[in-house]
């Protein structure tokens, strides 16, 4: 309150406001703390994992007990950010966001933050948020390189402007296959709260309007100018209203193989994947092997089968939302 | 001659470098000067003559889908950054 540009007036709205956090881990957790000592009225946490013991090096608002007591990542994440402000509401939702329900959890927030880890969440987010009109701050982390970018719909670029398609599994690293540092997380996680203070306080003429990249271990950080991308590319999403993620055209289906515990992916890609770069990728995390129909990889109790489409037979779960983040976490995106 | 900053997950296919320098005096010709030295990386770049949509380049900061693509030209004191979408969280 006593920071001059957000004064009085601008807490109040603070506390006035509702948001929704899409995905708690390394990301959401460190933007469900700011918010919640930032006095941000109501919270909802979205998220469709358990908390592993791998996870605690960088997703701050969990511990060894929350492992141990097998709690959800929102449910745990809720509990702690209560402990931290009784003043706010938080809400936790358990549960994996697709294109049925993103609009019901998005549709009373003021402002949509990216804590996911894939790109297909956030091209699903970047639909909805374009559809309603609604701000959202998109972030992404892998070793020690970050960047972020801030989204009005109609006033910037949409993330579809920026990034037009995802890279395909295998082309790029995950935090699994090239780690990921809980400083460079922290940093963009910051970044996008700092956004969400100047959005929800009210102050839009202070926001960042470039997608900002930061590689901590080198000490770079770059403001790459993309406002002059809105209107300039024929965006599917924002200037043509194609919601292709949220009318469930793109985007990954899911099916669980009944009574052989294991769960298909089906992404819809138009390129096939290249074999032996995403086996490049796998090995040293778990045995991989392939051949021209598939790739097979088995790491941790689970055993993926790959095909050229981006199609994937996870066995070892027969929960969607696991396989699912299984996908994310070797695959990506 | 321009320099050229290869990001993180494309340098094991360009010589380990997190930059080279690579003669021309648009970004397509620099970047097919750089491709044709390290040629595993064209098919990471490029779907045929085209950029891939995926990978974003930017001639300093700006990015060159607002200046004229792969016809943007570049001086010798320019920086081209090949930036990937950055996937984690």
């Amino acid at each position: 309150m006593r920071f001059r540009a957000l004064g009085e007036e601008g807490q109040r709205r603070l506390c006035a406001s509702r948001v929704t956090i899409c995905g708690c881990g390394a990301l959401g957790t460190v933007l469900a703390n700011h918010l919640a000592r930032a006095g941000v009225g109501h919270i909802r946490v979205v998220d469709r994992d358990f908390i592993e013991i791998h996870n605690l090096q960088r997703q701050i608002l969990f511990d060894e007990e929350d492992v141990a007591s097998n709690l959800p990542k929102a449910e745990a994440a809720a509990r702690k950010m209560r402990a931290i402000n009784s003043s706010i509401t938080v809400e936790a939702v358990v549960t994996d966001i697709d294109h049925t329900n993103i609009l019901d959890l998005v549709a009373d927030a003021d402002l949509i933050l990216d804590g996911t880890d894939n790109f297909e969440t956030r091209y699903l987010i970047n639909d909805a948020a374009v559809k309603l009109g609604k701000p959202w701050i998109f972030g992404g982390v892998i070793g020690s390189e970050g960047q972020t970018m801030t989204i009005l719909p109609g006033k910037t670029p949409c993330l579809r402007c920026v990034v037009e398609d995802s890279p395909p599994p295998g082309m790029t690293p995950t935090c699994e296959t090239a780690g990921v540092l809980g400083p460079a997380v922290s940093t963009i996680a910051s970044f996008e709260a700092i956004e969400a203070i100047k959005i929800l306080s009210g102050d839009f003429e202070s926001l960042n309007r470039d997608l900002i990249m930061v590689d901590l271990w080198n000490w770079s950080f770059r403001q790459l100018k993309v406002a002059g991308l809105l209107g300039k590319v024929d965006c599917p999403t924002c200037r043509r209203r194609e919601f292709d993620w949220l009318e469930g055209r793109m985007g990954s289906h899911t099916t669980t193989l009944c009574g052989r515990n294991a769960v298909q992916i089906a992404t819809r890609r138009a390129d096939k994947l290249d074999f032996a770069q995403l086996a490049a990728k796998l090995t040293g995390i778990g045995s991989v092997r392939h051949n021209d129909f598939m790739l097979r990889f088995e790491t941790d109790g689970h055993e993926f089968t790959v095909f050229p489409d981006g199609r994937a037979i996870i066995k070892g779960t027969n929960d969607i939302a696991r396989a699912k983040t299984l996908y994310a976490q070797y695959l990506g995106s | 001659m321009p320099l050229v900053r290869i990001p993180t997950p494309l340098r094991p296919h360009a010589g380990g470098n997190d930059s080279a320098q690579a003669e021309g005096s648009t970004v397509g010709e620099v970047l097919n000067a750089l491709t044709s030295a390290y040629p595993d990386l064209r098919s990471r770049l490029f779907d045929g003559e085209d950029l891939r949509r995926f990978v974003n380049v930017y001639v300093n900061n700006e990015d060159i889908r607002f200046l004229e693509d792969l016809d943007t030209p570049v001086a010798a004191a320019d920086e081209v950054s090949i930036i990937p979408a950055v996937a984690g969280g």
